[in-house]
């Protein structure tokens, strides 16, 4: 046997070998299952190794496309799946028992798993073959995400069904995937992250083993189906620190808490969707450099590295990426893996005691934090008396105060503006992926043809077999399944189960919340708030809410927490609201302005009833209506023509400049009415 | 300024009788004209309210107020919504205004309205008006401005459910206001009563345990409040030690969450009768007012002159009339 060498990676014979990369997978979906199908088809020709199902809006938050809040969304974030009929197309010549299937499911992943089981069911497939990952974690979605359906305790619940049936009966299947990705967008910081997250593995594993439904060997092996899902961001040592951080606090807590005797159910297994929040609309081309960096954090560090990683593309702060844009980030990741020497060292960081220091501390604060959330009941009190949220609000607030002031350098965006336009802006399509309108009456027409076929007796019976089923407290899993089967829709069994366990609003976090911005510009909007005042008798009032489905709320978070610190008067309205609420919540708080936020693609046909509930109240005119989200520049000039007063963009960074703004377009509408 | 007595414009006395029959808008107009610091804002609610009150046939209506009360994060707005859905689907010839006040930023003065969340359910009915106020940086609890919608209110509402901005032992001004009020705890510990024992426990009617959403946090917390309260005698006690009667000892136990003693809770408010001298919260906003712009030196000239003393039970006159007669006797005994 030749002299081990410290920089080699030893096979079981002690040869030296390289590893295997990673799972190369895209987020995808859109339009509707004929067309994810296609999609998810060439993709795996082209190399990806895996399929990352994205689902559309009324999909995640349990409605049916034929529903009036699910209709603006049908299609537009990911693909709409209302039956099993669906699922066969979805997944037509795609091989269930060979391939990895991560779905991006949670307030309805329970269902997405029955038709999943209900497909390979009818296809013949043993389900022992199934390998994949329901997302299924709804405290991030409480706190950051906003797909969540049920309240906090009987969404656990369901996880805790789905833990239950898994282990033995789809024993490679991930029920749930513990997310710090979402945490991180919505403004975690690495402690944040690590500490979040853990708690929110903690809740669940906690929640399983009271239900006592496990042998202490099928308790173990269950800690290790847990697997994690994070997000890496431009501080790339410090996210591969974290990282390192993660392995070892999960190491600990499995042996700790769970007295996990295996060390291969204690392995932190977790996939990677680098950080979006950071890409920058000004000068997108930029993104692409950023995606690269962050990947090196989830990579370079073998004993920290990520089992999947999936990339954003470099244009998604303009809109959904096109298929092109997408092969571009895989591409990033296959020259990573198979063109540079990654992958043919062992741990590069071990015995550094940078590294090592680094890591301790992320450690010794993450604990403190978990302590500190598990001495105040837990994950799910976290949720309810709203700690976990507000943290994370102030934590976001503090990131973009110091975009604003400039202390913290976004190339682009902050500092060094100038530059010359990005010609892969001037393509014929804008740059940017649009879902055709029209393809939604394909979804909708299968839907009416399954609804049409099916055994309507049988339907009722399945529901009323779930309905009793989580009445008595029991395991839903089958009948969901039987439901399945049955060609159930996705809207029936949410609404179903919303009839047992009722639905949540969770606590805001923007209560409370000031901003750390003191500037000549906050010095200008106070004088025109004082200027109101006068002329007006009282405060500018201004409605903030998210109408739809998108729970992404941060930026109606921040414009809240920003015009509260101008000087208005914030109704904060929350999310999931119907265009009707926002216009009654205007109308009885006689507020000045209205401000939305939609990030879904969702923007024309929600700003549509938008106007048409004003103009039912005759306030059409009255009561001026601003924008902000993820708009494509070429809808803009439309969504003024309906009567929109402006659109921000995430290029609209400096809050100040977006409030001096908005009190100029209250002024303009007051002098008008006179 | 002088107030003159002509009746209201027609562009208000449509809008007034549009809220009448509860348009949305309408009403919310006239809450601003109400809220409004606009000087010349009150010869026109002079004139409204002097319309409303002399029409007796047309304006039948005088709201029955609730006040709710109590420390954040006590589940004051869950439950309010919970009571109002209750009590309009088994009441639906009822109407409900909800003003539910939030603190206002000491650095900026904005604020952040955030109760209206809790709503959700609410706002697309036509019996059921809901209003965010700023506590526009008063102590007390209730904002001038609250008083001011109140007015108008109860002419036009059987139910106005005033939400404080629940700073706990501020929150005072709420009994000059109200026929009823509730304070709204969570379910507590023996030394938390011990704190809350002087003050703001003296001021409630009822009590309003919420959260309960367990029994044996209903119990333990009805047996630590009831022996607080009998140890400081503040309310005579007839349950005899029975959680399940406590309603007896004006002790409710609730749970928006499980729905548990709402439905008693909302019968409870629906029978509540006026009790509350109208005229004495506009004596009390007026001397408020008075002691803000002159403070107690002003407080002092009126308590000499007998016929402003007089107005403190006055219910002829308007608010405007009364604080006009109160600047005039100041100023000319400053002059």
């Amino acid at each position: 046997m030749s002299e081990h060498k410290a920089h080699q990676i030893l096979d079981k014979e002690g040869k030296a070998t390289i590893d295997r990369p990673w799972i190369f997978r895209t987020y995808a979906g859109h339009t509707n299952v004929r067309a994810s199908n296609e999609l998810y088809r060439s993709n795996l020709q082209k190399g990806q190794t895996g399929l990352s199902i994205a689902f559309d809006l009324a999909t995640q938050c349990g409605y049916s496309s034929d529903e009036d809040i699910a209709r603006p969304e049908i299609g537009k974030v990911g693909v709409p799946i209302n039956t099993l009929d669906d699922f066969a197309i979805l997944f037509d010549q795609l091989a269930m028992d060979e391939i990895n299937t991560s779905m991006t499911i949670n307030g309805t992943s329970m269902w997405l798993l029955s038709l999943y089981i209900a497909l390979a069911e009818e296809r013949g497939i043993d389900l022992k073959t199934l390998q994949g990952t329901t997302q299924n974690d709804l405290i991030k979605e409480f706190l950051a995400r906003g797909t969540y359906v049920f309240p906090p305790d009987q969404s656990i619940k369901l996880i805790v069904d789905m833990y239950e049936y898994c282990l033995n009966n789809i024993p490679k299947w991930n029920p749930s995937n513990v997310c710090s990705y979402h945490l991180q967008e919505a403004g975690a910081t690495p402690v944040q992250e690590l500490s979040y997250s853990l708690i929110t593995a903690i809740t669940v594993l906690d929640a399983i083993k009271e239900r006592n439904c496990f042998s202490e060997e099928d308790f173990e092996r269950c800690v290790g189906r847990v697997s994690f899902f994070v997000n890496a961001g431009m501080r790339f040592i410090e996210e591969m620190c974290k990282m390192r951080a993660f392995t070892e606090l999960w190491d600990e807590i499995c042996q700790q808490r769970y007295g996990v005797k295996n060390p291969k159910y204690r392995r932190f297994r977790y996939g990677v969707q680098v950080n979006s929040l950071g890409l920058t609309e000004e000068q997108p081309e930029n993104n692409a450099w950023r995606i690269i960096i962050e990947s090196l954090g989830v990579t370079l560090s073998r004993n920290a590295r990520c089992r999947a990683l999936q990339l954003p593309a470099w244009n998604e702060a303009l809109s959904l990426p096109r298929p092109w844009d997408q092969q571009w980030s895989l591409r990033l990741q296959q020259i990573l893996a198979y063109e540079t020497d990654l992958l043919e060292y062992p741990d590069l960081f071990d015995g550094s005691p940078v590294i090592a220091s680094k890591v301790a501390d992320l450690k010794a604060q993450a604990l403190e934090e978990i302590q500190k959330i598990l001495d105040s009941g837990g994950g799910i009190e976290a949720i309810k008396n709203g700690y976990m949220k507000s943290q994370l609000v102030i934590s976001q607030v503090q990131r973009m105060s110091k975009i604003n002031t400039g202390e913290q350098v976004v190339v682009g965006k902050n500092r060094w503006t100038d530059g010359i336009d990005s010609p892969l802006l001037s393509a014929a399509d804008g740059g940017v992926f649009k879902v055709d309108p029209e393809s939604a009456a394909e979804t909708l027409q299968a839907l009416e043809e399954t609804k049409r076929q099916r055994d309507s007796e049988k339907v009722e019976q399945c529901l009323a077999q779930l309905v009793a089923d989580a009445k008595a407290g029991t395991n839903l899993m089958a009948a969901s399944i039987a439901c399945a089967h049955a060609r159930v829709t996705t809207g029936e069994w949410a609404h179903a189960l919303r009839g047992v366990f009722g639905e949540y609003r969770p606590p805001t976090g923007v209560e409370g919340q000031s901003l750390n911005i003191e500037n000549d510009k906050l010095k200008d909007v106070r004088a025109k708030v004082e200027n109101f005042i006068e002329t007006q008798g009282r405060r500018p009032r201004i409605v903030v809410g998210k109408p739809g489905l998108d729970g992404h709320s941060n930026g109606a978070e921040m414009i809240s927490v920003a015009a509260r610190h101008a000087g208005f008067d914030v109704i904060y309205f929350g999310i999931r609201l119907s265009a009707v609420d926002i216009v009654q919540s205007a109308i009885e708080e006689d507020v000045d302005v209205i401000g939305i936020s939609l990030l879904s693609g969702s923007h024309n046909e929600i700003i549509d009833q938008l106007f048409s509930a004003l103009k039912e109240e005759g306030a059409e005119k009255s009561i001026p209506v601003i924008l902000g989200g993820i708009i494509p520049q070429y809808d803009i000039p439309t969504l003024m023509d309906k009567g929109i007063k402006q659109v921000f963009t995430p290029k609209d960074y400096d809050l100040m400049d977006i409030m001096n703004n908005i009190m100029d377009i209250v002024m303009a509408s007051k002098n008008e009415v006179v | 300024m002088t107030l003159t007595n002509e009746l209201p414009s027609k562009e208000l006395l449509d809008q007034l009788l549009a809220a009448r029959a509860y348009k949305k808008w309408p009403i919310a107009k006239l809450i601003s004209l109400f809220e409004s610091a606009l000087p010349e804002k009150q010869q026109q609610r002079h004139q409204l309210v002097k319309f409303m009150s002399e029409n007796p046939t047309q304006f039948p209506k005088r709201s029955r107020v609730i006040g709710f009360t109590g420390t954040p994060g006590a589940g004051k707005s869950s439950l309010i919504a919970e009571l109002c859905q209750t009590i309009l689907a088994t009441n639906p010839e009822l109407s409900i205004a909800v003003l539910a006040v939030d603190p206002s930023s000491q650095v900026s003065g904005g604020s952040i309205l955030g109760d209206r969340t809790r709503m959700h359910n609410g706002c697309k009915q036509s019996h059921l008006y809901f209003r965010s106020q700023a506590s526009n940086l008063e102590l007390g609890g209730i904002a001038q401005t609250t008083f001011q919608a109140t007015r108008l209110l109860r002419y036009l509402f059987d139910f106005i459910f005033i939400e404080t901005v629940g700073i706990g032992q501020s929150e005072i001004d709420i009994q000059h206001m109200s026929d009823q009020t509730y304070l709204v705890m969570q379910p507590l510990a023996g030394d938390q009563i011990q704190f809350m024992k002087c003050g703001i426990m003296e001021i409630p009617d009822c009590f309003v345990v919420n959260k309960c959403d367990e029994e044996v946090l209903a119990r333990t917390s009805y047996y630590m409040l009831r022996s607080a309260l009998k140890q400081a005698r503040i309310v005579e006690l007839d349950a005899r030690d029975d959680f399940r009667k406590s309603a007896k000892d004006n002790i409710f136990l609730t749970s928006a969450h499980t729905g548990m003693g709402i439905p008693e809770l909302a019968n409870h408010i629906v029978s509540i009768e006026n009790k509350q001298q109208w005229q004495n919260s506009e004596w009390f906003y007026l001397t408020k007012a008075i002691t803000q712009d002159y403070g107690r030196f002003g407080l002092a000239i009126l308590k000499k002159n007998p016929q402003i003393m007089r107005l403190a039970d006055n219910d002829s006159l308007t608010f405007e009339e009364k604080s006009a007669m109160a600047q005039l006797s100041i100023q000319q005994s400053i002059l």
